[in-house]
């Protein structure tokens, strides 16, 4: 069953992407296009750039170098893509409070510039896994880094979000979950697969991989198309601290 | 084989970071009826009096710098804990503020909206202090310059009170333990 060309193997590739394609048209449907524009563009282009790459690894024809150039490729165009979309939902999170607004952007940049350096740095120190195919490798190399900045990232949103008690927009929360378990378990993934890990069973990676990408789109679908619940806070006033007998002991003690 | 492990230990560490922030944001959206009740007022002129440089000045040239440096680290340590209470009560009252955007009243959304303001502005200026608070702990002959936390705290204890008026004239409302 956990087989390269198996039926779920088939469905695992498939079928995320085509719900993928089901959620764009929900979003445009629902006449939500403006308000995540390039999670909309991702969700199209990643979909068609994993029916090509599909396409390309059933038809005969196509040579193994010639789908990992175009893994390469689309691989490249996609994290772009990713990274402007954090930043999309980022300004989602900051735009209304001004007071951290600029920290903000100047953590997340500074993050990033940090991240990018420690997975150069990761990416020097792999050693190529498969020599006679080094084009393999260097793809394995190459989604290591991009989802260490990704992961990398992404934490960063969220810690900053906590620190400052920032609530998330329901939709936004979702999107941003939904890359987060991705991009954390592809990191694991990749640096496995980078690093010479089961070199024989290659494939189990694939299923782990596509089977987290099918549940972070079904987490999209969640988060997306169901309302979320309002905040259930009270808004009752602050209640008044009668601390002025603890204040007139202290300053007793202070004045002994 | 190394760098592999270590990848896999820190996206694990990741997932389960993201996965714990989701978890409070759900605890956030659920539980926090009782907010206002988690708030420690602070009292300013007492954090004042413990970061006034004439103090620490005249503590410098009656003590032996060893004894100052004891003394010192004492004050900052109390300078550290109100800091970190206003910080706490700041990440109270950006929570109390979002619920109150809820508001249909304009003058309340706009009250909360500058106390979210001024609540982020503390704890963004709490963390900076913070981290000179520990440095002069490491180095206690160094200067502090924690002042701006009083101000800030006093102006967001204003805000607070803003808004506590407009949804409910009949209470008063007071973060500050004193104000001047």
């Amino acid at each position: 069953m956990l087989q390269a060309h198996s039926i779920l193997w088939h469905y695992l590739w498939l079928a995320p992407h085509i719900l993928q394609l089901a959620l764009a048209a929900a979003l445009i449907h629902r006449g939500m296009r403006r308000l995540f524009p390039l999670f909309l563009a991702y969700l199209l282009y990643e979909a068609v750039e994993e029916f090509t790459l599909y396409a390309m690894d059933v038809l005969p024809s196509v040579t193994w170098e010639t789908f990992w150039r175009a893994f390469c490729v689309g691989l490249t165009i996609e994290s772009l893509l990713k990274f402007a979309l954090l930043g999309e939902l980022f300004s989602h999170l900051v735009r209304p409070w001004p007071a951290v607004a600029r920290l903000g952007n100047r953590l997340v940049s500074g993050t990033g510039a940090v991240l990018v350096l420690l997975a150069t740095l990761a990416a020097a120190y792999t050693a190529i896994d498969n020599p006679q195919h080094a084009i393999i490798s260097r793809a394995h190399v190459l989604e290591q880094t991009l989802y260490i900045i990704q992961a990398g990232l992404i934490l960063f949103l969220f810690l900053f979000a906590t620190y400052f008690r920032l609530s998330w927009d329901h939709r936004t929360f979702g999107i941003l979950l939904g890359f987060g378990i991705l991009s954390c378990e592809h990191m694991a993934s990749w640096a496995l697969a980078a690093n010479g890990f089961l070199f024989e069973r290659r494939q189990l990676l694939d299923f782990l991989d596509t089977t987290t990408y099918h549940v972070c789109v079904l987490i999209w679908f969640y988060y997306l198309l169901i309302p979320g619940k309002n905040p259930t806070t009270s808004a009752a006033p602050l209640p008044e601290h009668n601390l002025a007998g603890w204040n007139r002991e202290l300053e007793r003690l202070l004045q002994q | 084989m190394t760098l592999a492990i270590v990848l896999v230990i820190a996206a694990i560490l990741s997932l389960v970071l993201i996965v714990a922030a989701a978890a409070s944001r759900s605890l956030q959206l659920s539980g926090s009826a009782n907010l206002t009740a988690q708030i420690q007022p602070i009292d300013i002129e007492a954090f004042r009096n413990l970061i006034n440089m004439a103090d620490d000045e005249f503590l410098r040239v009656s003590l032996a710098p060893r004894q100052f440096r004891e003394v010192r680290r004492a004050r900052l340590r109390a300078v550290a804990a109100y800091v970190l209470q206003a910080g706490r009560n700041a990440a109270l009252l950006v929570r109390i503020g979002q619920a109150a955007l809820a508001s249909n009243d304009l003058r309340t959304q706009q009250a909360a909206q500058e106390l979210i303001n001024n609540a982020l502005l503390l704890r963004r200026n709490a963390a900076f202090a913070l981290l000179r608070i520990y440095s002069a702990l490491a180095w206690p002959n160094s200067g502090l310059a924690a002042a701006g936390i009083a101000d800030r705290y006093e102006h967001l204890s204003g805000s607070a009170m803003l808004l506590g008026r407009l949804q409910n004239p009949a209470v008063p409302v007071r973060l500050a333990a004193r104000s001047r």
